[in-house]
């Protein structure tokens, strides 16, 4: 649950018309990966060690700079929702399921997470990319992945763009997914992929900088083929000409 | 796809949560829309410049966009490969060294990528029937209000200085048991009405920080910002917002009407065939079909005849354009204008109530010597989706005699609020018995003439505040055991003014008149803000040591004038009161000023934003 501190910040940003695009994201996955935690590490470099599940759903609003273009990410988290395996979009949901007739999900931690599902799952399709996040240290979330992009496939919009991230890469202790795993995966899902920490502040501010390059172009690329007559070639150069950062996996 | 949120399922506590992050949502949204809208606005002005006009013959060799004329052989001009214009070697934008494309159609793919369009456009390919905004924050805040047992509340901004009186934390205003108190539908127009005023001040920081802060007692801070933005406001400035667009515009004459979206190819067409389609744009249409005034039929100067027949029309919503579409089919069995020489030339108004100005007025074409008129003409208003709740639809048939005599036919009010736009079943033509005027006299005399956006709250001394207070409250509401405060109203500006036609601006102030209890007056003026047609004063109004108990049976009356220059008097435009107002006998057909005055002075210290329907009226209102 967002704070009063954190919705007056919420509202100082958001009142801000100063910007050129403004995208909105989503993060998923498995409770407890840590998503609000990489969200408040990117929006307010912030970290707190202590696990507030996140109620439904919250989001944050930042600024970038980015490609000579400010940009207005307004960046969801959607809370307590673990994919159900197999799920097919059915017209017209309107009655939340029932989770005893639910199949067991493999990360359900509490019954009550299913009642999110239908405000979350309304989020998707206003989303232009998502970051997929799973938990090294968390066999079972990396397990969901797989679910989560079904997930992001029939509620999505044909386009999106996904990154797939290990999240907290510092614990390498207690590490039971390996990097090589965690590419391989992404691979396979046709994502790309880091290992980030939102702890010590690792890739994470790279993970979104990522995602807002590739988002920018899917948008030039959207901008050639539906519209060659106002385009004509190459829209936005500002945008194309610019080299994607080097890729970097993992700093640890 | 109408997938309903449900959300019952939710404890009170989670919904307050979701709720709390959905009226953030809304404000980015919001904020997202003004931005949107001005992006459409800067480019419809580049290509209103480059829109030949009507009274000029077209010429083969001039730029399309600049006007310049081409030469034959030096500065020919070359064809734009996006619209097939040709257009001089200035209005082009190089895009790499082989490419480059007209201002205009630059323009257009730089709108559709700032507007997020391209991927409305995306999506649509997997859901088209979703709309081209964000409509799930909107749905969810609707599944909110159909909840009886959980009360929507504007958010309250929170407060920079903790004070302890609001300690204002979202959830806590959820609490209060005020809210209770008040229908749902109440709350949720002042919460409508609320997020327009954010969306109409988020123009600059300082607009907003009003909102936001001030929570504690620094008057000081409000005071030098009002300074600053009492000769800082200039629509001009503020539509130039964007750098990179701004010097494509220079030089565009300036309009404060809301545009349309549409390709350039279109707009020109519009413009050189104003019969191909009509599209208004609020209050501006393209057609020929525009009276000057309605003032024969707005004050009930005109003939009546005995209301016969039905009227056959449908109603959709253009989610993608935010366009309102009436299509008006035809009639059957309509009287007869002129019963005694069986004349009936009939024709089609439409009003979006409230607003009975003209810019709210849409008629189709006058059909002769005929009761079954077939018309088949598609009217439009652009309008957010979020107004249309508030809204009615008012369609009246009217004969059209010799010399502008007319004579009402028979009508049907539609209130929009019942209407589900997203059934696209009820888009459907549909056959409608038309009814005589409603005999609501004070209805026609008090016209609409706009809103007053305004904040006002009660200020008491600092010392002891809760305490002396609830001890007021205790004691009966004795006069002398009240303390002495102050009463501060922020008047922020107006919205849908009527403007002279002629002069398309005015020189606008407020006056403030505070009637007390023994009919004492006191009076304040704004100062007048020139050449605005919607002006923002964000003029504080400071009325000094009343009492609470006063101003429980005061009233604030709040005029709005177009000064007049060499001596002649101000001419009223519009007029509203707050608080008690049975002194003149009136009543205001929406007792929410009356409620919204007992909310400012139940929650002292507190801002109350407060949506005014101005009235035309002069004489109900002091000044």
């Amino acid at each position: 649950m967002a704070s009063a501190t954190d919705s007056r910040y919420g509202q100082k940003e958001s009142s801000d018309q100063n910007f050129d695009y403004m995208f909105k994201i989503l993060i998923i996955g498995n409770s407890s990966v840590g998503k609000t935690s990489f969200l408040f590490r990117y929006a307010d470099d912030s970290f707190t060690p202590a696990f507030v599940s996140t109620v439904g759903i919250d989001f944050k609003v930042k600024t970038i700079y980015r490609n000579d273009k400010r940009i207005k990410l307004q960046i969801w988290v959607s809370g307590r929702v673990p994919p159900r395996s197999g799920v097919r979009l059915r017209a017209g949901c309107s009655s939340p399921p029932d989770p005893s007739s639910l199949p067991p999900s493999p990360s359900q931690d509490t019954a009550g997470q299913e009642r999110y599902r239908t405000i979350t799952t309304a989020y998707y399709r206003g989303a232009m990319g998502f970051i997929l996040m799973y938990d090294i240290t968390n066999e079972e979330s990396f397990n969901a992945v797989q679910d989560w992009s079904t997930q992001i496939k029939t509620y999505s919009w044909d386009n999106a763009q996904v990154l797939l991230v290990g999240n907290k890469c510092d614990m390498e202790d207690e590490r039971v997914v390996s990097s090589e795993k965690g590419r391989q995966l992404a691979e396979h899902l046709g994502f790309e992929f880091f290992e980030a920490s939102a702890k010590d502040n690792i890739n994470v501010k790279q993970t979104f900088e990522r995602l807002v390059d590739i988002i920018c172009e899917k948008m030039s690329e959207s901008l050639d083929t539906a519209d060659p007559a106002v385009t004509g070639a190459k829209q936005g150069p500002q945008l194309t000409d610019q080299q994607a950062p080097p890729h970097q996996d993992c700093a640890c | 796809m109408a997938c309903e949120l449900n959300l019952n399922f939710l404890k009170e506590l989670e919904r307050e949560a979701v709720l709390e992050v959905l009226h953030r949502d809304q404000m980015v949204r919001k904020t997202e829309e003004e931005r949107v809208r001005k992006l459409k606005m800067q480019l419809q002005q580049l290509r209103w410049k480059g829109a030949r006009n009507m009274s000029h013959e077209y010429q083969e060799r001039s730029c399309a966009r600049c006007h310049k004329s081409l030469g034959l052989l030096m500065n020919r001009g070359a064809v734009c490969n996006g619209c097939s214009h040709r257009v001089c070697s200035e209005c082009r934008v190089c895009l790499n060294p082989y490419l480059w494309k007209c201002t205009v159609c630059y323009a257009h793919g730089d709108v559709k990528i700032k507007a997020g369009e391209w991927f409305f456009e995306e999506r649509a390919k997997k859901y088209p029937n979703e709309g081209r905004h964000e409509t799930v924050g909107a749905k969810l805040l609707k599944s909110y209000q159909k909840l009886s047992n959980i009360s929507v509340v504007p958010p309250t901004p929170p407060p920079f200085t903790e004070s302890t009186a609001g300690s204002n934390v979202t959830v806590n205003e959820l609490h209060q048991t005020k809210s209770f108190n008040k229908s749902v539908e109440n709350l949720f127009l002042s919460f409508t009405t609320h997020i327009k005023k954010i969306s109409k001040s988020q123009n600059d920081m300082a607009d907003r920080s009003l909102l936001t802060t001030d929570y504690g007692q620094n008057v000081e801070k409000r005071k030098e910002r009002r300074s600053q933005s009492d000769t800082a406001i200039n629509i001009a400035s503020r539509i130039k917002s964007t750098p990179s667009r701004q010097q494509l515009i220079t030089g565009a004459q300036k309009s404060s009407e809301i545009l349309t979206e549409r390709n350039c190819k279109q707009e020109e067409d519009i413009i050189t065939s104003p019969a191909s389609d009509t599209v208004f744009c609020e209050g501006r249409r393209h057609g020929s079909l525009y009276s000057l005034n309605s003032t024969c039929t707005e004050y009930g100067n005109f003939g009546k005849a005995d209301v016969t027949g039905e009227i056959e029309f449908a109603i959709r919503y253009v989610f993608k354009a935010g366009i309102l579409e009436i299509s008006i089919k035809g009639c059957k069995n309509l009287a007869y204008g002129e019963e005694k020489k069986k004349k009936c030339n009939p024709y089609v108004k439409v009003y979006l109530l409230p607003d009975k100005s003209p810019r709210s007025k849409r008629k189709t074409a006058v059909k002769k010597s005929t009761v079954d008129p077939e018309f088949h003409e598609t009217l439009k208003y652009k309008i957010e989706y979020s107004q249309l709740g508030s809204r009615q639809l008012q369609i009246s048939v009217w004969h059209a005699g010799a010399l502008k005599y007319r004579v009402f036919l028979g009508e049907v009010v539609i209130p929009l609020a019942v209407w589900n736009f997203e059934d696209s079943s009820a888009e459907s033509f549909s056959w409608y018995q038309l009814k005589a005027k409603l005999e609501k006299p004070e209805d026609n005399l008090v016209q609409y003439s706009g809103e007053l956006l305004v904040s006002a709250r009660l200020s008491v001394p600092a010392q002891d505040k809760n305490f002396q207070f609830e001890k007021w409250m205790r004691e009966g509401k004795k006069a002398q055991e009240a303390p002495s405060c102050q009463l501060q109203v922020m008047v922020f500006g107006t919205k849908n003014l009527p403007v002279p036609r002629s002069a398309g601006t005015l020189n606008s102030f407020v006056k403030g008149c505070l009637i007390l209890p023994d009919q004492a007056e006191v009076k304040q003026k704004s100062p007048v803000l020139k050449k605005e047609a919607c002006p923002q004063w964000k003029h504080l109004f400071v009325f000094d040591g009343v009492s609470q108990a006063q101003l429980q049976q005061s009233c604030l009356h709040l005029t709005v004038w177009d000064h007049a220059s060499f001596g002649s008097s101000d001419r009223f435009l519009g007029g509203a009161t707050l608080g008690e107002k049975e002194s003149f006998g009136f009543t205001d057909p929406d007792s929410q000023a009356v409620l919204q005055w007992q909310e400012v002075l139940s929650s002292p210290n507190m801002w109350t934003d407060i949506a005014l329907v101005l009235h035309s009226n002069k004489e109900n209102f002091k000044s």
